[in-house]
């Protein structure tokens, strides 16, 4: 009650000032005048009885100004008053003001676009109806915890299933499906065919995702009705890249799969729930309770928690229900299992996102970062936190003055925050400015390097801006500056004695001993942190070096990999078995025929797996004599292979063209393989027996390959791994279904030109994947560190800058406050080379001691960063020498200007000077 | 000794508030009053008066409003308000129970300890 009081006088008294004024005149007015009334009624005569009375009263002004403090009315007229005062300085030091808003602009506005992308990626990544509460369904198989492939898979049900799940769950408000796989489809609309990637979705999914479409319509529950006319919907991408926006394909029929269908609307950009890159959606029609459909695909699964349900809450119950259906269904589960429900932003950016090969754990690299940008914004802070020191220093005598006249502390102190806040905002709304250039680069780049067109969804949905959240973030760290800059140069206001700056001679130099050694301490801080955030930087560019430069035992540069998918009219049998048929042998004969005479191919190669990801571990292999057997992978492929991806040959020879027509039984292994087996021995001459070998056709039999040469070393499970033991077959034993094309071009500009000769063999074949080789090793193995690189570097960068900065304003003020006994040394005959090292030997013990300090920190803090770096040791001596020797030399060039003012002091002018 | 005491910090606005608890007072008569009822044992430094009026005022105790005074001057009148009741009372009280235990302490005798 009392508050309200409060602020309702203080209001009066701000609004109405002259009004209070006049009443506080007339008040005290009234107050003397009747004092003195009564001491002339005592006797007093009249004029001295006035005079008597104001003597007794005391300041009246005083009075009216503490009277004025009660009401708190000064409020308003100190500030701008303040503010009117830091206009003026920033006016009158525009070298100072710029330094200073610049710096912090650059604290600010990283902080802002870092922030920008942790808040977008973890907590705005979808733009479904209450997405907070949106999950998605996981395994955890129990044999596997701990082993490469033991995380968490995402559960895929039946539809049938799914319907069980519907039914029996507590704790979902909405669970939807979503089948992606084998999602390739052919459309045509009567004038051309295209290829879409297909989702076929619960037809109560759209609703469910609750964004509404661009165009049209989405999904809605009676398209799944059976009988109701058949549609699909289109995603925002492929309506502008190949249908170029025009708003009338909306209505028009197109033959899907086979099947006539209408295009009912067309989604938003900001939209691509259901599947990474699926193109169109179809609804599934069925009825509930509808039981399995042989061979059909398993649906995944994305759901809505009621809200207050916790995901433990959630995680148990599905357990339950999911128990059940595997004991119906045992081969659909792992043995021991346990349910656990993920927030739809950990299965999309967390440990488990991305599979085993392709793990990227891109929540803890946001942290990471967000930690990184904390770093750079303290070392801002501390810059400009000197500046103002250095700046406060220098009016020691203006505010000893202002002291003296009676000016209280608070009163100062206020100022000199009112100060600082005058900077951070300038330089809060210059920083928002760099941030919005900043999230712009990288919303352009994320695409680029995560790909949204193949698995990574990350940022399909993300609009990194600068949306409100994240500018009341930016706002928060401008105010956390104003305290951390402010702070230091308002408690040296609070030193009590202020007698040697009146009486002394002016400058601070002399007294500011103290404070010289806190300025130092800030700098040798300063550089502790820019030493972390540049061995974090430098670590993870060598580790991003060393993984760009793995040798991979072949060369993915100008490679196009072209992957064939089984179409529906050939009733989906499998391509490596259809192109091992004589018909489908004749087929890909004259694709690979026309394909070799396209202008810009020097190569076509077939064979039966993406380069670098496969083969998995496939069958048991051992040779005669040998007394274990291993895993190892088969590749089959043609003649053609070893030039297209330049194995290296190390004994014997390759695949003969003979050999591949001839479908002989024979071998290269890689030296891995040999090594496993024979040794140092040439295996060359010798057999490879590999158990239950599946051929194209027929049952798996024992099989036995004769080994004509060895290769080197392939990586197979990604570049990281180690290489595993590898068998190059001919195709024709095995099957094939893919092609490499060598080419002289940029590959990716082959990919029309190819599908199109595709079709003119054969127009009903699928081309599932047509994509430059170097782009898998880009989106599934270098994405997530380029990312963090993009973003870590400049960090780096802008935190050397700053450092840089720090270090030379620090010196050229210690050099500025020294003239004079500079001056003095140079009389009594100081060479200009002695004051070159003196003031060069003062900044090197800085930046010595923040080194020392930094590498400590850094030593301990790196170990956060062991799951953004491979194949680098985390205390990787060419970094830290690096970072070390990059320090010393920006830190003492920083010195060099300075030093070199100091050494042209002229001893005359530095000795008058006072 | 001394014929007029020094004010304990903070007790005017103590006694401000009791004073204007038996009448509206304008400010000179509110330094009367106190005078008058400590029986001029108690010295107001007067510039000091006005400073804690209009604290009082600000914190919602004593409200004010023009009128006239005995010699048909313009003045400012103040009066307690209910808040400002409240608060006397407990100021009152925290007062006697404080004077009450000092007392009770100076005046412990060496047997009774």
């Amino acid at each position: 009650m009392t508050g309200w009081s409060q602020i309702r006088s203080w209001i009066r008294a701000t609004l109405r000032r002259s009004d209070m004024e006049t009443e506080m005149d007339a008040e005290l007015r009234f107050h003397i005048e009747d004092y003195a009334d009564d001491l002339v009624q005592n006797g007093v005569a009249r004029e001295d009885a006035m005079r008597r009375a104001r003597l007794e009263f005391g300041g009246v002004e005083r009075a009216k100004e503490e009277c004025r403090e009660a009401r708190r009315v000064n409020l308003v007229d100190n500030l701008t008053q303040d503010l009117r005062y830091a206009a003026r300085m920033m006016h009158t030091n525009p070298g100072f003001t710029a330094v200073a808003v610049l710096t912090l602009a650059l604290g600010i506005g990283s902080c802002t676009v870092v922030f920008s992308v942790f808040y977008n990626l973890l907590f705005n990544a979808f733009s479904a109806r209450d997405a907070s509460r949106l999950v998605v369904p996981a395994l955890q198989d129990a044999d596997n915890v701990g082993k490469a492939d033991g995380n968490l898979e995402p559960l895929t049900l039946h539809l049938a299933d799914l319907d069980v799940v519907r039914e029996q769950n507590q704790v979902f408000e909405g669970v939807v499906g979503y089948i992606t796989a084998g999602g390739i489809v052919l459309a045509n609309d009567g004038a051309q065919q295209y290829q879409f990637y297909a989702a076929r979705v619960t037809s109560d999914a759209f609703e469910f995702y609750a964004v509404p479409a661009l165009l049209g319509r989405g999904v809605v529950t009676d398209d799944g009705k059976p009988g109701a006319s058949p549609v699909f919907v289109m995603n925002s991408k492929t309506w502008k890249d190949t249908f170029k926006s025009d708003p009338g394909i909306v209505g028009k029929s197109f033959t899907v799969d086979g099947e006539p269908r209408t295009l009912v609307g067309i989604m938003p950009s900001k939209f691509q729930a259901f599947g990474p890159q699926e193109q169109i959606w179809i609804p599934v029609t069925r009825t509930s309770g509808t039981p399995r459909v042989a061979g059909e695909f398993p649906a995944e699964i994305l759901a809505r928690l009621k809200s207050g349900v916790s995901l433990n809450a959630a995680s148990a119950d599905l357990d339950l229900i999911l128990r059940r259906l595997a004991a119906l269904h045992p081969d659909d589960f792992p043995k021991h299992f346990t349910a656990r429900v993920e927030s739809a932003t950990d299965a999309l950016v967390g440990p488990s996102g991305g599979g085993p090969i392709f793990q990227s754990d891109i929540k803890h690299l946001l942290y990471d970062l967000l930690a990184a940008v904390m770093l750079l914004l303290l070392i801002a802070c501390s810059n400009v936190a000197n500046l103002l020191l250095a700046h406060a220093s220098v009016r020691e005598k203006e505010i000893a003055v202002r002291c003296a006249l009676g000016a209280t502390r608070r009163r100062l102190i206020e100022q000199l925050l009112v100060e600082s806040s005058v900077l951070a905002v300038t330089a809060c709304l210059l920083g928002y400015a760099f941030a919005w250039i900043g999230t712009k680069i990288i919303a352009a780049m994320l695409p680029q390097i995560m790909g949204a067109s193949l698995g990574s969804r990350i940022g399909a949905e993300t609009s990194l801006g600068l949306n409100l959240p994240v500018l009341l973030f930016g706002a928060g760290v401008a105010a956390l500056t104003v305290l951390i800059c402010g702070l230091a140069p308002a408690l040296h206001v609070l030193r009590p004695d202020l007698q040697p700056h009146l009486t002394g001679p002016g400058n601070a130099g002399d007294g500011s001993f103290r404070h010289g050694k806190f300025r130092a301490g800030v700098v040798i801080a300063e550089i502790a942190l820019s030493i972390v955030l540049l061995t974090g930087a430098g670590l993870m560019m060598r580790s991003f070096f060393v993984l760009t430069h793995v040798d991979l035992g072949f060369n993915p540069e100008n490679v196009l990999l072209v992957v064939f998918l089984p179409p529906p009219s050939h009733g989906r049998t499998p391509a490596v078995q259809r192109f091992a048929s004589p018909q489908g042998q004749l087929v890909l004969r004259e694709v690979v025929e026309r394909l070799e005479a396209l202008p810009g191919v020097s190569e076509v190669a077939i064979e039966d797996t993406i380069p670098g990801y496969g083969p998995t571990r496939g069958p048991e292999i051992t040779v005669p004599g040998a007394t274990h057997s291993e895993e190892a992978g088969l590749l089959a492929c043609d003649e053609n292979f070893l030039r297209t991806l330049e194995l290296r040959l190390t004994r014997g020879r390759w695949l003969s063209p003979e050999d591949v027509q001839t479908s002989q039984y024979v071998a290269v292994i890689n030296k891995r393989l040999a090594s496993d087996f024979f040794g140092d021995a040439n295996p060359v001459g010798g057999q490879l027996k590999v158990k239950s070998f599946k051929g194209p056709t027929g049952p798996p039999q024992d099989t036995s390959f004769q080994i004509v040469g060895v290769v080197e070393d392939v990586k197979s499970v990604g570049p990281q791994q180690p290489a595993m033991p590898i068998a190059f077959l001919p195709y024709t034993v095995r099957g094939g279904f893919a092609l490499l094309l060598k080419t002289t071009v940029k590959p990716d500009s082959l990919t029309h030109a190819v599908q199109e000769q595709v079709w003119a063999v054969d127009r009903d074949e699928i081309i599932g994947l047509s994509s430059p080789l170097k782009d898998f090793l880009q989106k599934n193995t270098y994405a997530t560190p380029e990312f963090s690189l993009m973003i870590s570097a400049p960090l780096a960068g802008i935190s050397l800058a700053l450092v840089v900065v720090g270090i030379f304003s620090v010196m050229a003020y210690s050099v500025s406050l020294q003239t004079h006994e500079i001056g003095i040394r140079m009389a009594l005959g100081a060479q200009r080379k002695s004051i070159l090292e003196m003031i060069l030997a003062k900044g090197a013990r800085l930046i010595v001691a923040g080194i020392v300090i930094g590498l400590f920190v850094s030593y301990a803090l790196m170990r956060f960063l062991a799951s953004q770096i491979w194949g680098v040791s985390l205390t990787d001596p060419w970094t830290f020498g690096g970072v070390v020797a990059l320090i010393m030399l920006a830190g003492l060039g920083a010195c060099l200007l300075p030093a070199r003012r100091a050494a042209s002091v002229d001893p005359m002018v530095a000795l008058r000077y006072e | 000794m001394d014929k007029q005491l020094d004010l304990l910090q903070g007790t005017l606005d103590m006694l401000i508030l009791k004073a204007v608890s038996l009448g509206p007072l304008h400010g000179y008569g509110v330094l009367l009053r106190i005078q008058q009822i400590s029986r001029d044992r108690l010295e107001i430094q007067q510039g000091s008066l006005y400073p804690a009026l209009y604290r009082l005022e600000h914190q919602g105790w004593i409200a004010s409003e023009w009128g006239e005074s005995e010699n048909n001057r313009k003045a400012k009148y103040y009066r307690l308000t209910a808040a400002g009741k409240k608060r006397l009372q407990t100021e009152t009280d925290k007062w006697n129970r404080m004077a009450e235990m000092i007392a009770g302490i100076l005046g412990t005798k060496r047997e009774e300890v």
